[in-house]
């Protein structure tokens, strides 16, 4: 067993360190999160920068973490651009493909996904976005909520309901995803403001009123969607266990900074066993989520995804971020309060929510473990 | 007496309900209005430590009360009464605390020395018969006038001669404005020489109402966690039918109702200053807790300012900093526990 990266992973790692440090400013990530600003410019240079190189997913996992260490809001909005491809990759024809995902890939178009909606959260087979089929295309009509690129995105990969459930407990059948352009006639999104962080994203609701969307933009086979967001959920997960690494690593760094950097430590010869302990148990949740994370990704990029892990990957490791954002600010006290870190402690807890609650992830994890489909 | 207590803790609800409430986001944003500060002025809530013709005095147990009410609905506004009622046991000439009580004008304590991480970066001097340099970390800034500890010691009252600069981060508590100000004065009062000594005691003698702030953001926090798990569905049950959210939540209020029956009780003691380091290091765990569960059992909408949990969640922690040391304060109780200094090496 060799826990030791791989050279590339390094590389990708170096370079959006690099990136960051050169890039994300504390005015840009101040401004971005002030005044709920999209860094459509900062998303602009990593694509001509080639900072996500999506032919090997171990260098956009490295490249997370490093990104979302030096700020959370700046780096996920680098980051998400292509929210929602792998749908295209694993499902979609040859022409959703040519059409919409290499666009994306080649840093061309912005794109997202439309899942959850008003008061159904992590219950995602509760959508109630419709998809009638008429003719040769199907019509949207519904909405959907906290989606990420809301504004932003050319394109988003939306679920809906095509037929009716056969009964209340398989609400998960008759779903259908398709590709929803956002120049669509009948298509709205509207900004959703004041969030407590990620400010620097932007998350929109989404109204379809008789949207049409052509036959051909379906995704895959009908009646399928619900398994689709399923297995896109394993390996977005992954990347936001990654974002949550990120944080974690960033409140830490902010930490051992205010260590060192002050009479903290040896402040009239005190030992300060609780800064000691501190940066100690932060470190350590830090490299055990570390280690379940890119044993998730190890089980996914080797096509033999565990979901089971992967869910232990994004619970662990949101928790590890938001257990050292608080940290970090306990310690540095009125420090850290005015600094950056302030804006890491908003920014961390939304790992805890998205992409699935902690508490979707703990079910996921105790009812597949007792149905003896993964873990270890 | 209790019936008094009980008519206040109706009046401070009602107050917050008619006043507060439905203006909770517009303060947060917009910060508090001359016709809040008067409103809040008019029912004695800024003259709990000074009364004109009165003199100093302190009903702890009702400016707890008041507190914890204010803190329900907006943590900031209980912040402002905090710190002008600390400001009223520090301040000594008459027309100032006259104006400070009646709301005409505003006074806030700089408490920055006090607390953990405090590494300053500017200077306030005494030169001759003026106070000039730089003072951080000032909540409530746009106060008209200013108590702080200068470089010397002394612990000083600005009346004039003083304007805010750089702005701070916000964490929370956002009614207030939270800055660096620019001071070049001649018209201040030196309250005391040895100036950290008599803000340390005025300090520790508000650990109770700080407690119940913290206990105030707990209960505002957890009233609408429950409210919102009654109506929320997820997977075809009510939030409130899952275990690990009614259970979270009934623990959450188990705790924090023997905060409240402990404040209750310490507050009629003769001395307390234990008791209170007690509830107030529980107190803010308990906020910081209760708020962070209050957010999660909203999901997204909790963290949509819209919703006003996520207020909870911000200013628990600024409190926890901004009001709080816990290495000071539990080397204190150490001190107790272990009957001589004990937390060092």
């Amino acid at each position: 067993m060799d826990f030791d990266e791989m050279d590339d992973m390094k590389e990708a790692r170096e370079r959006a360190r690099t990136f960051a440090e050169k890039y994300f400013t504390e005015e840009l990530a101040e401004s971005a999160d002030r005044d709920e600003k999209f860094p459509m410019d900062l998303v602009e240079i990593s694509r001509k920068e080639k900072i996500l190189d999506f032919s090997n997913p171990w260098k956009i996992l490295v490249s997370i973490e490093e990104l979302c260490r030096r700020d959370p809001g700046l780096g996920i909005s680098v980051t998400i651009t292509a929210f929602g491809s792998e749908n295209l990759m694993l499902f979609g024809s040859d022409y959703l493909k040519e059409h919409y995902m290499n666009s994306v890939l080649e840093g061309k178009k912005t794109m997202g996904l439309g899942v959850t909606e008003a008061g159904g959260g992590s219950d995602v087979s509760s959508v109630r976005t419709e998809a009638k089929k008429e003719g040769d295309h199907y019509v949207l009509n519904g909405g959907k909520m906290f989606i990420s690129n809301g504004q932003i995105a050319d394109f988003f990969v939306v679920l809906a309901r095509t037929s009716p459930p056969p009964s209340p407990e398989k609400r998960h059948r008759g779903l259908s995803t398709f590709v929803v352009e956002s120049s669509a006639p009948g298509f709205t999104a509207n900004k959703l403001h004041g969030k407590l962080g990620v400010r620097a994203t932007n998350t929109a609701e989404l109204i379809f009123d008789n949207v049409k969307v052509p036959e051909q933009n379906l995704i895959g086979e009908e009646g399928k969607g619900f398994y689709y967001i399923m297995t896109f959920f394993n390996i977005s997960r992954i990347y936001v266990a990654a974002q949550g690494l990120g944080i974690a690593q960033g409140a830490l760094d902010r930490m051992m900074e205010f260590a060192k950097n002050s009479t903290n430590l040896a402040n009239e010869g005190d030992l300060k066993e609780e800064i000691h302990f501190a940066i100690a148990e932060v470190a350590t949740r830090i490299e055990a989520a570390r280690n379940i994370t890119y044993k998730a990704a190890s089980y996914l990029f080797n096509f033999n995804p565990n979901p089971v892990v992967t869910s232990m990957a994004k619970y662990y490791a949101a928790e590890t971020a938001v257990f050292a954002a608080k940290k970090a600010l306990e310690i540095t006290g009125l420090t850290g309060i005015t600094s950056k870190l302030e804006r890491v402690y908003r920014d961390s807890k939304i790992l805890e929510i998205w992409e699935g609650t902690s508490e979707v992830e703990k079910l996921i994890i105790s009812r597949m473990m007792t149905k003896n489909q993964g873990g270890n | 007496m209790e019936e008094e207590y009980g008519i206040l803790e109706n009046t401070v609800r009602d107050f917050s309900a008619k006043f507060i409430e439905n203006n909770a986001l517009k303060i947060e944003n917009e910060g508090i209005n001359e016709t809040l500060i008067r409103s809040l002025a008019e029912q004695g809530f800024l003259s709990m430590a000074y009364q004109q013709g009165v003199g100093k005095a302190i009903d702890m147990k009702a400016f707890a009360l008041i507190l914890e009410n204010l803190a329900k609905t907006s943590p900031s506004v209980a912040v402002k009464v905090l710190l002008t009622n600390l400001f009223l046991t520090l301040a000594t000439e008459e027309s100032i605390l006259n104006e400070v009580s009646s709301g005409s004008k505003s006074g806030t304590v700089v408490l920055s020395e006090l607390l953990g991480g405090y590494s300053p970066k500017e200077r306030l001097a005494i030169n001759g018969n003026r106070i000039q340099g730089k003072k951080e970390f000032v909540v409530d800034s746009d106060a008209s006038f200013i108590i702080t500890l200068v470089d010397s010691g002394e612990l000083v009252l600005l009346k004039s001669g003083f304007s805010k600069d750089a702005k701070h981060k916000r964490l929370g508590f956002r009614g207030l404005d939270f800055s660096t100000i620019s001071v070049n004065s001649d018209n201040f009062d030196v309250i005391a020489k040895n100036g950290l000594v008599e803000l340390r005691n005025a300090y520790s003698r508000m650990a109770i109402p700080i407690a119940a702030i913290a206990i105030g953001i707990a209960e505002g926090s957890i009233s609408k966690a429950v409210e919102y798990a009654k109506v929320r569905m997820a997977f075809n049950h009510y939030l409130k039918d899952f275990q690990p959210i009614a259970f979270n939540l009934s623990s959450n209020l188990a705790e924090l109702s023997m905060l409240k029956q402990y404040l209750s009780y310490i507050v009629g003691l003769e001395k307390n200053s234990t008791e209170a380091l007690f509830l107030k290091t529980r107190s803010m765990e308990a906020a910081k807790e209760i708020s962070k569960n209050a957010l999660q059992t909203h999901g997204g909408y909790g963290y949509l300012e819209d919703f006003g949990v996520e207020k909870f969640y911000r200013d628990s922690m600024a409190l926890s900093i901004l009001f709080y040391n816990e290495e000071k304060e539990m080397e204190q109780l150490s001190e107790y526990v272990f009957d001589s200094k004990a937390g060092f090496v």
